[in-house]
């Protein structure tokens, strides 16, 4: 038997083989996917929650979901078209997160804008007490020397301000 | 009792109106007797809404299914254990317990406070009692509880019918944690409206000086710790019942229930800023004001379905009276402070940039930008339908991807700010107080890289949890080996001396620790492992060192349910650790499924294996089973964040005197020798 005999035999056999393989990688490789893509979704029943943390018993829509973002991948779509062919068939509402462009945008703008304008607001305010510190300092010392039952009161003030 | 208890209720509505009208009438006239009249109509209220919700239970109890509202909610098999949390199961029973809740603590303020501050007491009786009679109001007209089954009978005339049996208590809600989780979460929400009263009845009133502050400060801890408490009994029903391996997922109603917590912890921050200076009092009282209102956005969003939720449980057409009120309460605080924003006005000043007042200002606005981020995260879908007419979801990816840097800042002030000193603080002091916490927490973060942690915000937390704890570490070591150099004891014991005599103080930082944990517990779920697969019986599963057999399974039937049950044994190295069972329950009366969820939980992490049904295809069963690393130190956490708000709430205990006596002399009177040794409090370094 010439090898190009034995070739011939064990191709089929080496044909199957890697077709098995392909497939148990591309199964393994799609469950790692369905879980990555499937976190950018929320299940459509109403629970709000992210499509692969769903686990309410019986849910009808959640494993539909699931089982067509498997079939998908399995089909050799890529992540964007599969996201897009759900957002055809459920509405944008689909997506787990507002995607940051259009008015979406103003939702992953509001907590920057309001630490933006928080800080300003913060650093405004120090000036203002630090302006008020610097006056009271330079402003000359007047009145009375201070007396000992002042001193003590004083004393009890700052032991207060300090105690925690 | 139906008829008792509705009429106690119609009695309550009625003396609140008294209290609330004979209050400001009080106030105008100042005459004693209607003073005093008023505050007993207001205890009133509190004794008959006891009544009322004393008379709910007992149909409860008694399987009255006359009434409506108990045959929604429970039935004949219903566990006596369980028929607590049917009470409140509904929207009508959770309003009244809610009324019932805040009658608790109008009842309390009014009597510890009855000889006090008559000027201020007339105006916190007042706004008790308008907050009061809005909920009254729902509890006899809107939503009552007392609503009797019925039906037309001959001539059409309504009689009335009682069922055999009820329809059942929500699954979900049959489990042992839900008969405590929501009256301590109910007593975070209602008790802030009582800082809430103080507060604005001191802006009315023009109480002089802080004392408001000083009347609140435990009132305050007292609903925040419950509402603590009430947070994280939630997220463990959650983990624990809902059974998809987590325990928060930026739910509407989790959301509704951190914002207060929020500014909640932000009023008890910047509190000591106006008791130690005098400063940001206008803030305060707006914090206040925020803390109170968002109390009652959260249960608006609960009950009226606004935004959709899995722990909305009693949602119905009552918006319009929340939002009525909101917006009643917010522009009542809005004209109080408009009138008489020259009584808050304060003599703010900052000798450095560097000081205890810097650290608070910043403390402040992070956690208000967290609230921000939080609130226009959970309503932006309505916001996005008003706008384009389409509505988009907002779920977990959006809420950790903005909220994970907010609060590893928190965490970082949370170690720096109690180190700073009020005023000011050196160079000197911040090196002596943080460098060596900073450095070993920088290698903490080196050793986690080099072992293969390679998230950054993972690594962040290794660090700042080091650095924050050995900042609370040595705050407790140095004020130790003061009292333990003079008074001879060991330095654990001198650690609790120290604690008792400043325990808002030292039990701050326990609830600062308690928060470090937390965060090391919720820093675990980025190593969280799932596994799902068919397992009929004698099938196997690996999951991270764990080895999963199905050895049984079972279908039994059970008194109010019937169960399907796994029996999964779990082997690690080769030796048997544990069985887990794993249920799956059916509730014939209400036609409802619910999950028992297994859980063997160590330090490391825990292993969460639930039975999710058969399969359709084979019906074999399904066993989901969770690695989630860490959990247990959530709730660790949390244990000690309600410790240290108990030992915050305690009185300082006054440091005793006792004679140092040097070896081998007598002491002598006068003589320096018989000082007294540990009257002299601690300070630390940088006071």
């Amino acid at each position: 038997m010439g090898p190009g005999n034995l070739f011939s035999r064990l191709a089929p056999v080496l044909a199957l083989g890697a077709i098995l393989l392909s497939v148990s990688l591309a199964q393994g490789q799609s469950s790692d996917r369905a879980k990555q893509v499937g976190s950018k979704m929320v299940c459509m029943c109403g629970c709000g929650q992210v499509l692969t943390e769903c686990n309410h018993i019986d849910c009808p829509v959640g494993p539909v979901m699931l089982k067509k973002v498997d079939q998908r991948i399995s089909s050799g779509e890529s992540d964007d078209l599969l996201l897009q062919s759900f957002i055809q068939e459920y509405g944008e509402q689909v997506l787990a997160e507002p995607p940051a462009h259009g008015f979406n945008l103003v939702a992953w703008l509001i907590p920057g804008i309001a630490f933006g304008a928080g800080l300003a607001l913060v650093i405004v305010v120090i000036r203002q007490w630090r302006n008020r510190t610097v006056r009271r300092d330079l402003a000359p010392a007047s009145g009375p020397p201070i007396s000992a039952e002042l001193l003590e009161r004083g004393r009890h003030q700052a032991d207060r301000e300090t105690d925690d | 009792m139906d008829l008792f208890g509705s009429f106690a209720l119609l009695l309550a509505f009625l003396c609140g109106i008294y209290a609330f009208c004979a209050g400001i009438a009080a106030i105008r006239t100042r005459k004693p007797l209607l003073i005093k009249s008023a505050r007993h109509a207001g205890m009133a209220v509190c004794v008959l809404v006891w009544i009322g919700f004393a008379s709910l239970a007992y149909l409860f109890f008694t399987d009255n299914f006359s009434m409506a509202y108990v045959v929604e909610h429970s039935n004949r098999t219903l566990a006596t254990f369980f028929k607590f949390p049917a009470i409140w199961a509904g929207q009508e029973g959770s309003l009244l317990f809610w009324s019932f809740l805040l009658s608790i603590y109008v009842f309390s303020a009014l009597f510890a406070y009855r000889k006090k501050h008559p000027e201020l007491m007339p105006y916190v009786g007042v706004v008790l009692a308008g907050i009061q009679l809005f909920f009254l109001t729902l509890n006899n007209f809107i939503a009552s509880p007392f609503k009797v089954m019925g039906m037309a009978g001959p001539g059409g005339v309504l009689q009335w019918v009682s069922r055999g049996d009820g329809q059942g208590l929500n699954p979900l809600l049959q489990y042992p944690e839900m008969i405590i989780h929501p009256p301590v979460l109910y007593s975070g929400y209602t008790g802030f409206s009582i800082p809430f009263a103080f507060a604005l009845a001191a802006l009315l009133g023009r109480y002089p000086g802080e004392k408001w502050i000083h009347l609140t400060r435990r009132w305050t801890m007292i609903a925040w710790g419950f509402q603590s408490a009430g947070i994280l009994l939630g997220a463990h029903w959650a983990y624990a019942v809902l059974g998809w391996g987590g325990y928060w997922s930026w739910d509407p109603v989790e959301n509704a229930s951190l914002m207060p917590w929020l500014t909640g912890t932000a009023f008890l921050h910047s509190v000591m800023m106006q008791e130690k200076r005098g400063m940001m009092r206008v803030w305060n009282v707006w914090l206040v004001f925020t803390t109170f209102l968002l109390t009652i956005l959260g249960t608006t969003l609960t009950r009226t379905g606004l935004v959709s939720s899995v722990h909305a449980f009693a949602q119905s057409d009552i918006g319009p009276w929340f939002f009525g009120f909101i917006g009643l309460g917010f522009v009542v605080c809005l004209v109080a402070f408009w009138k008489n924003r020259d009584y808050l006005r304060s003599d703010n000043s900052l000798d450095s940039l560097v000081s205890r007042e810097s650290s608070f200002l910043f403390n402040n606005l992070i956690l208000l930008v967290a609230v921000v981020a939080v609130l226009s995260g959970t309503l932006f879908p309505v916001l996005s339908e008003w706008v384009r007419g389409t509505k988009i979801s907002v779920g977990a990816p959006f809420f950790n991807r903005v909220n994970l840097p907010i609060g590893l800042f928190l965490l970082f002030l949370t170690g720096v700010g109690p180190l700073l000193a009020w005023r000011k603080t050196s160079m000197a002091s911040l090196r002596r107080n943080f460098g060596g916490p900073l450095a070993i927490g920088v290698v903490a973060g080196g050793v986690s890289v080099a072992l293969g942690l390679r998230n950054f915000y993972v690594i962040l937390c290794v660090i700042l949890s080091v650095f924050v704890t050995l900042t609370i570490l040595l705050e407790f070591y140095r004020g130790a080996r003061v009292i333990s150099a003079r008074s001879g004891s060991n330095l654990l014991f001198s650690a609790g001396t120290l604690t008792m005599r400043n325990t808002r103080r030292y039990g701050g930082y326990i609830v600062h620790f308690g928060i470090v944990l937390i965060f090391i517990g919720i820093s675990g779920t980025a190593f969280n492992q799932d596994k799902q697969m068919e397992m009929p019986v004698g099938a196997q599963m690996d999951i991270g060192p764990y080895h999963l057999t199905h050895q049984a399974f079972d279908t039994t039937q059970e008194t109010n349910y019937s169960t399907e049950k796994a029996t999964i044994a779990v082997d690690r190295d080769g030796q048997q650790m544990i069985m887990l069972y794993p249920e799956h329950r059916f509730y014939p009366s209400n036609q409802e499924s619910g999950t028992m969820v297994a859980i063997y939980s160590t330090l490391k992490e825990d292993l969460y294996v639930v039975y999710a049904g058969r399969s359709p295809d084979t019906n074999q069963p399904v066993i989901h089973a969770y690695l989630n690393p860490l959990v247990k130190w959530i709730w660790l956490g949390g244990a000690i964040v309600i410790l240290g708000t108990l030992l915050a709430l305690m009185p300082n205990q006054q440091p005793s005197f006792a004679l140092r006596t040097t070896e081998g002399r007598v002491p002598v009177p006068g003589s320096p020798a018989m000082a007294p040794i540990s009257v002299s409090r601690y300070e630390s370094p940088h006071e």
